[in-house]
């Protein structure tokens, strides 16, 4: 995986060695982004994390922790922490190792049509997983 | 001749070492308080986290450290009080008093309650982060930990460790005059002009002082010892030892050179 090591800063990861803060809830570890990085006060920057998870269509998810999620929503946490960086590229990168409890492709791309946002997403798996992704 | 030169191998080694570790605490010190310094750490979101640890240290402990301060100060007020009347000295009661709990034992109640409590958990906190990459991860999304996670424990020890040293001083103050003097007004004069000789700028300055020393060893020994921690989870438990050991020998060292500059 030495090509997601040479990621460029300017692409947003989701990956597995890329952990929500435990002790944070869902919606808390994606309004740090808008809370530090565009210093917005903590009611804007949760109302924009909120307003994130709901595009996703996962807003239920909002008030749980780390351990209380399961895969799937940890995953789509951390890909709404992802998207909140806006930055141009985003990287996937190993999902099968995230997302075990679900048909993963396929999820991703239901996320990916529901974010409904610009920039280019990537999905770095094994070449053995190949098979999983319609041409 | 081979023991010999293991021990001073050894012995090297552990100096060295002990360097390591407090060239690694000054440096993330002047971190801090560079960080402190910067105009842009100061927003909402500090302001928010450093209450939030202020709540967490020393606010959800407060009854039951007022319970202990309450029950520790009578036990020492009434040793004290008897002693003292029994040598003949009881115009020194208050006096002896104020000097040994106000100045030297309620601090470091204090101190020991905050280490014990919050200095634990914080060093298990931050190595946890460590070992489980949620620092990269925050590094990642290019927010701040120092500003987000390190500096508001900081701030919130000191602030934790003086607020519950002065309250625990009011309260043994308090309850030395109704030891000494009862429920009547006819020792205020006495007693306030006792406080006021004992409570002169130097020793109100030092006090403060080292309730603010106690407060950063609290919190910055257990945040280095943290960071030190090698991303393997069963160091946790080794990074949590070796952080508690260092705060108490830090504690120590600080209770010894504030006697020593008192009474020497």
């Amino acid at each position: 995986m030495a090509a997601v090591a040479a990621l460029p800063e300017d692409v947003a990861r989701v990956a597995l060695d890329l952990p929500l803060r435990a002790n944070l809830s869902a919606i808390d570890n994606v309004a740090l982004i808008p809370l530090y990085q565009r210093h917005y006060s903590a009611a804007e920057s949760t109302r924009q994390a909120h307003a994130m998870l709901d595009r996703l269509g996962h807003a239920d998810i909002a008030l749980l922790r780390d351990s209380d999620m399961t895969p799937a929503q940890r995953f789509v946490a951390q890909l709404a922490r992802a998207l909140m960086l806006k930055r141009p590229r985003l990287v996937i990168d190993r999902p099968g190792a995230m997302l075990y409890d679900v048909p993963y492709p396929r999820f991703i791309y239901q996320l990916a049509a529901q974010a409904d946002l610009s920039g280019t997403w990537d999905i770095y798996d094994f070449s053995w997983n190949q098979t999983l992704y319609p041409e | 001749m081979n023991f010999l030169a293991a021990s001073i191998e050894s012995l090297g080694a552990k100096i060295v070492g002990g360097f390591t570790v407090g060239y690694g605490i000054f440096a993330f010190l002047t971190q801090a308080v560079w960080s402190l310094l910067d105009r842009n750490t100061w927003n909402h979101a500090t302001y928010d986290v450093v209450i939030k640890q202020v709540y967490f240290t020393a606010i959800q402990i407060l009854h039951v450290f007022l319970a202990y301060v309450l029950v520790i100060s009578w036990i020492l007020v009434t040793i004290i009080l008897t002693t003292a009347r029994d040598f003949g000295l009881a115009e020194f009661a208050s006096e002896m008093t104020i000097r040994v709990l106000v100045l030297e034992l309620l601090p470091f109640l204090a101190v020991l309650f905050i280490a014990l409590r919050s200095g634990s958990a914080m060093n298990t906190e931050i190595a946890l982060m460590r070992v489980n990459n949620e620092l990269d991860a925050l590094a990642h999304c290019k927010v701040p930990p120092m500003q987000v996670e390190f500096l508001p424990r900081l701030i919130g020890g000191v602030i934790s460790v003086i607020a519950l040293a002065c309250l625990a001083g009011l309260l043994a103050l308090l309850l030395a005059y109704l030891s000494i003097y009862g429920l009547t007004p006819a020792g205020f004069d006495p007693f306030t002009r006792t406080i006021a000789k004992i409570f002169d700028f130097r020793i109100v300055a030092g006090l403060i002082v080292k309730c603010a020393l106690f407060g950063l060893a609290v919190t910055l020994i257990p945040i280095t010892a943290g960071l030190e921690t090698p991303k393997k989870l069963f160091m946790v438990p080794v990074s949590v030892l070796r952080g508690m050991m260092r705060v108490f020998f830090m504690i120590i060292v600080i209770e010894v050179v504030s006697l020593a500059l008192k009474y020497i």
